[in-house]
């Protein structure tokens, strides 16, 4: 190859020797991916399928195989999770224009009166919080956001303030903006990296677990308003 | 072909960090010109279009409501801002982000109409995106494989070699998916028959620009007469 790449010597040759072989696998994931899209008539099957074909791209990115790449795979993967999510948002309002009725997104028919459902998601929504912010970050954020989410479903058959959510929703875009923040005070002023580190991490911390505690809970209103 | 032979003149650029942006006047035109449409579309209220019933005198209006409106507003927001980013990076990756942001507001925009002919177009649209995203991100992982580096400023001093033509041939097609242009622009053309129509504006403008970029980075990468 004409334009030289600088491969470090404790790199060895067959691990160097495998990125042709990963990029035909690859492409050839895709293409069959390709072929069984072709071959399928059924929209939602289709759709599935092309999953595979998004896992073909990150075996290409993967291939390269330095920290780079290992940076890129996750913007890939984030940009396959949020086409999914939009084309079958499409899909299912494609189908209930057609059926002409709406669908829930957690389906709850059960409606009973229990102690339990007042008092354990308090307590159990609480620990799981503290034990995501002690581990703050992405992680934290993901639990603290199960804990939220669990309280949510817990109380849906009881009813949660509508008012109340919408507000976490523009704290979860605040949080967002100082994780973006923190990021540009990285690239920008490097010497304050401790600020930025806290700013990011915290920033995503409260961004992650009040997205996750708001899944489809904001977008639909699928929660029962005030019923009490 | 240096960055001044193809961007007119090189005024410069933003270091930050690892990622460098370059500014050109031919750039910089086509981020303002993406960022005055964007303020423009921002500004403006959707019209409602009048339909003629056959064979009655009767007409319909087909409106927007006031919620799908704002939603409307903010991705077309979203689609301008991402279109002004990938006008002005200089970052061949995050190129490829801003043209993956691009496709998924553009199915956006058009999520919440009422005609199943449009959602089922959009559907159509959105599957070939994601499609389009192997040959996108694998160009642009390959370049990097190749050259090992994905700044615009050192892939205009490296020499071209047949994997990076090969790089380019992707990365085109993905970019040709991703934004709906000639050969998949089936399934992207129903996607405009609906009321509201600045915001669906920008969905062309958007590709648009973006086509007129990708040469410009084609040409930068692939150096066709020579250095």
């Amino acid at each position: 190859m004409a334009a030289s790449v600088l491969v470090p010597t404790v790199v060895s040759p067959e691990v160097v020797s495998l990125y042709i072989p990963a990029i035909f696998t690859g492409l050839l994931v895709g293409l069959i991916g390709l072929l069984a899209i072709s071959y399928q008539k059924n929209d939602l099957h289709a759709l599935i399928l092309t999953d595979i074909v998004s896992l073909g791209m990150l075996i290409l990115v993967a291939a390269v195989g330095t920290d780079l790449a290992e940076a890129l795979i996750l913007p890939g993967l984030v940009v396959e999770l949020a086409e999914i999510l939009a084309i079958s948002e499409i899909l299912m309002s494609r189908e209930m224009r057609k059926m002409d009725k709406t669908v829930e997104l957690i389906p709850l028919p059960l409606s009973f009166n229990m102690e339990i459902l007042d008092t354990a998601p308090t307590f159990l929504a609480i620990i799981l919080i503290i034990y995501g912010a002690f581990l703050s970050g992405f992680t934290g954020g993901a639990i603290a956001g199960g804990g939220i989410l669990f309280y949510v479903l817990s109380k849906m058959t009881r009813g949660v303030p509508s008012n109340t959510w919408e507000g976490v929703a523009g704290a979860s875009g605040i949080a967002w903006c100082l994780w973006i923040v923190g990021f540009l005070i990285f690239f920008v002023a490097p010497s304050y990296w401790l600020l930025a580190l806290f700013l990011a991490a915290f920033g995503i911390f409260i961004k992650v677990a009040f997205k996750v505690g708001l899944i489809g809970v904001i977008g639909r209103e699928e929660f029962k308003k005030d019923k009490e | 072909m240096d960055l001044a032979t193809l961007g007119g003149q090189f005024l410069g650029t933003i270091p930050l960090g690892d990622i460098v942006l370059y500014l050109t006047t031919f750039n910089l035109f086509m981020f303002g010109a993406a960022l005055v449409f964007t303020a423009i579309i921002a500004m403006s209220r959707t019209e409602s279009q009048v339909e003629a019933e056959f064979g009655t005198l009767n007409e319909r209006e087909k409106k927007v409501s006031k919620d799908e409106f704002k939603i409307r507003r903010f991705l077309s927001i979203v689609c301008g801002l991402a279109t002004a980013g990938a006008m002005i990076t200089g970052d061949l990756f995050n190129f490829t982000l801003f043209v993956c942001l691009i496709g998924i507001v553009n199915i956006g925009i058009v999520a919440a109409v009422k005609e199943v002919d449009v959602l089922d177009s959009a559907f159509q649209y959105g599957i070939i995106a994601m499609i389009a995203t192997l040959p996108l991100f694998g160009g642009a992982a390959s370049i990097l494989a190749t050259t090992g580096t994905i700044s615009l400023l050192e892939l205009v001093n490296i020499p071209t070699s047949a994997f990076m033509l090969f790089s380019s041939i992707l990365l085109f097609i993905g970019v040709a998916g991703e934004s709906g242009v000639a050969p998949f622009f089936a399934t992207k053309a129903e996607m405009f028959r609906t009321a509201g129509s600045p915001f669906l504006v920008i969905i062309h403008l958007s590709s648009l620009l973006v086509i007129v970029r990708t040469i410009e980075i084609l040409l930068i990468i692939n150096k066709p007469f020579g250095i």
